[in-house]
């Protein structure tokens, strides 16, 4: 049975529950077994109070008995001490014998039983006193003989034996109670104890096979992942090489169509030079045989090919630039990027350094957040990337305000965004694609170049691993966003690739 | 002095027509007057050095173009260098490009001279008239 997080959480949570009732049901036959004890305690108590108090009673009716004997044999009042001691103490002990086999939980009848027997044993021994006193010794010690109080007082004996017997089975019953009820709690607590045993068992076994599902569930992942990682390395081959096929193309079309534009020039040059030969020529015609020029002739030598020529310059010059870019941008590609850490500050710095003659010239100044990130890129990269937006910035500032340059950057998690702001002329919403485009450029031309800069920003910026997006309103200024990891991963070496 | 200069033939392989007249034009111009041997692609001029004759028992300065139709001008300096009789024998690289990794390899392979082929024709007859006082100065040991 697969085990879910559910299952698992619920069946443990059950598991949990049945352990702690068992607990909870040990604690309470404890709490149950402790007050039974103390109940029994009580009663062990009680038992023993009816016993003293019954004790007592024997006691006081035998001294009386004997106090009465004592006169009755000597005369002497002296005897009669005990009794009389007696007779003062039974109507106090014996009602506290009735309450006390009440509270052992005793009935009243046989006390009152007693009660009454032991005052026909003092009404006896009342009555005998009484007729010795009187000088009636003989009548006295008649009654004695009669074997009235006698009986009166084995019953007294036998009743408090009979409360012995009583309160000593009471004792027993007890005692055999306490005994079952620990007995049975005993029987609970090692049911309980193996119950939650089980439920331990049990738990840890469940435990056990959700890890293991859990772990055969991570292997599973990992391999998947690892495939992934193949399929993610498969296809970044496979862009790097594709990547590099594009490279190799505008190198090799670079680098022939340049073959080419050499004879071109180098011909145009040669032209010239036979165009001077023949200048000479026709100065000296002018002087010489003035008729044989026509002036056809004399334009076509002194302006029509000279224009031609002039067109043909800077037609191929053109050309060798646009060339050139491809070629730089191509070379661009196919550096190794070193990564290593750069400060922002000090490379802007450096940067704004090397470009103070341009940003004076322009009136333009330049404001950098004080402090600024260090990210770990291709230095020289970077600092192409930001060389080329400042350079556009102070090159397409709006002549009618003073150009402001402000740059900022800030980290967002792993990536750092450089932002380079102008308060220049703006780009028009529908070239804000384009301008990042080669040979593509927006607004008046009124600006040397060639559309490269942005190309070669954008190409640089994804070298990097980042983007760079542009964000403006014509009339108002541009901001440039250059987006860029923080850490930039060394490239896998590239195979030094030779596109002679 | 000025004898052994002029003894040199200077073997030119250069498969674009145009360039190889511009470069005979300018070093005209620059008074190198020494005979040129062209060869428009490798496996001629490869024929002609390494063949019998090791380019006529002369001694010789290579002019070597880097695109060629039929093979890269880097395997005719890498044959040329390993051959014991050309080897001393000068190699001057004019290609169109500047590429810094191709320069290096040029040297490595042993060429001794590396000029690129500037558009700009001022600067490319420049380089060529480098290459007349160049060879006006340099001693080119005969093929033993």
């Amino acid at each position: 049975m697969p085990l879910t997080r559910t299952t698992f959480g619920r069946v443990t949570l059950l598991l949990m529950a049945v352990g702690f009732a068992a607990l909870l049901a040990v604690g309470v036959g404890l709490v149950w077994l402790v007050e039974s004890s103390r109940g029994f305690s009580q009663a062990v108590t009680a038992t023993q109070n009816v016993r003293l108090a019954s004790v007592r009673v024997l006691s006081l009716m035998q001294d009386a008995e004997t106090g009465q004997r004592g006169y009755l044999l000597t005369g002497d009042r002296s005897y009669l001490a005990p009794y009389e001691a007696a007779v003062a103490a039974l109507p106090e002990a014996l009602p506290d014998l009735a309450r006390q086999v009440i509270a052992d939980g005793g009935l009243a009848g046989p006390v009152e039983a007693l009660a009454r027997n032991a005052q026909r044993k003092l009404d006896e021994l009342a009555h005998t006193i009484a007729l010795a006193e009187t000088g009636n010794r003989e009548a006295a010690l008649a009654a004695v003989r009669s074997g009235l109080g006698q009986a009166s007082m084995q019953d007294v004996r036998a009743e408090l034996a009979a409360l012995e017997t009583r309160s000593a089975g009471r004792l027993a019953a007890r005692t055999a109670a306490v005994e079952r009820s620990g007995r049975a709690l005993l029987a609970g607590a090692a049911l309980a104890l193996a119950l939650m045993f089980a439920v331990t068992f049990g738990a840890g076994l469940i435990s056990h096979r959700y890890l293991r599902a859990l772990e055969r569930a991570e292997a599973a992942t990992r391999v998947a992942n690892e495939g992934l990682e193949a399929r993610v390395a498969e296809r970044t081959a496979s862009l790097a090489a594709a990547n590099a096929e594009i490279q190799r193309f505008a190198y090799i079309v670079s680098h022939d169509l340049r073959a080419p534009l050499v004879n071109v020039m180098g011909f145009t040059a040669e032209l010239e030079t036979s165009l001077g030969e023949l200048r000479g020529l026709v100065e000296r015609l002018q002087q010489e045989a003035p008729a044989l020029l026509t002036p056809a002739i004399q334009a076509a030598v002194t302006e029509e090919v000279p224009e031609a020529i002039r067109f043909i310059r800077s037609s191929t010059e053109r050309m060798d630039r646009l060339i050139n870019a491809i070629l730089r941008l191509s070379r661009e590609g196919r550096r190794a990027l070193k990564p290593e850490r750069v400060e922002l500050a000090a490379l802007l710095d450096a940067l704004l350094a090397t470009m103070q003659h341009q940003l004076e010239e322009a009136g333009a100044t330049v404001e950098r957040q004080p402090s600024l990130p260090a990210l770990v890129t291709d230095r020289l990269a970077l600092e192409q990337i930001l060389g080329n937006l400042i350079d556009n910035a102070v090159k397409y500032l709006d002549p009618a305000r003073p150009g402001r340059i402000t740059i900022t950057a800030e980290r967002r998690g792993t990536r750092i965004e450089i932002e380079v702001a102008d308060n220049g002329r703006g780009i028009d919403p529908r070239d804000h694609a384009r301008v990042f485009e080669l040979f593509r450029r927006s607004g008046r031309q009124d600006q040397k170049g060639e559309g490269i800069g942005l190309a070669h920003v954008r190409a640089l910026a994804r070298r990097l691993g980042g983007e760079v997006s542009l964000q403006s309103t014509p009339g108002q200024g541009s901001r440039f966003r250059v987006i860029l990891p923080a850490i930039l991963a060394p490239e896998p070496a590239a195979s030094e690739e030779n596109y002679a | 002095m000025n004898a052994v200069p002029l003894a040199v033939t200077i073997v030119m392989i250069e498969d674009d027509e145009g360039h190889a007249r511009l470069i005979e034009k300018n070093l005209k111009r620059a008074g190198v007057y020494n005979e040129v041997r062209h060869f428009a692609d490798g496996t001629s001029a490869l024929d002609y050095l390494l063949g019998p004759s090791h380019g006529g028992q002369r001694p010789l300065l290579v002019l070597l173009d880097l695109n060629l139709p039929d093979m890269s001008g880097f395997d005719i300096l890498a044959k040329i260098k390993d051959d014991p009789v050309l080897r001393p024998a000068p190699v001057i690289v004019l290609t169109t490009t500047d590429d810094e990794r191709e320069i290096r390899r040029g040297y490595e392979l042993g060429c001794n001279v590396y000029i690129t082929k500037p558009v700009n024709y001022e600067s490319f007859a420049q380089a060529v008239r480098q290459l007349g006082l160049f060879l006006a100065v340099i001693q080119v040991p005969p093929p033993t």
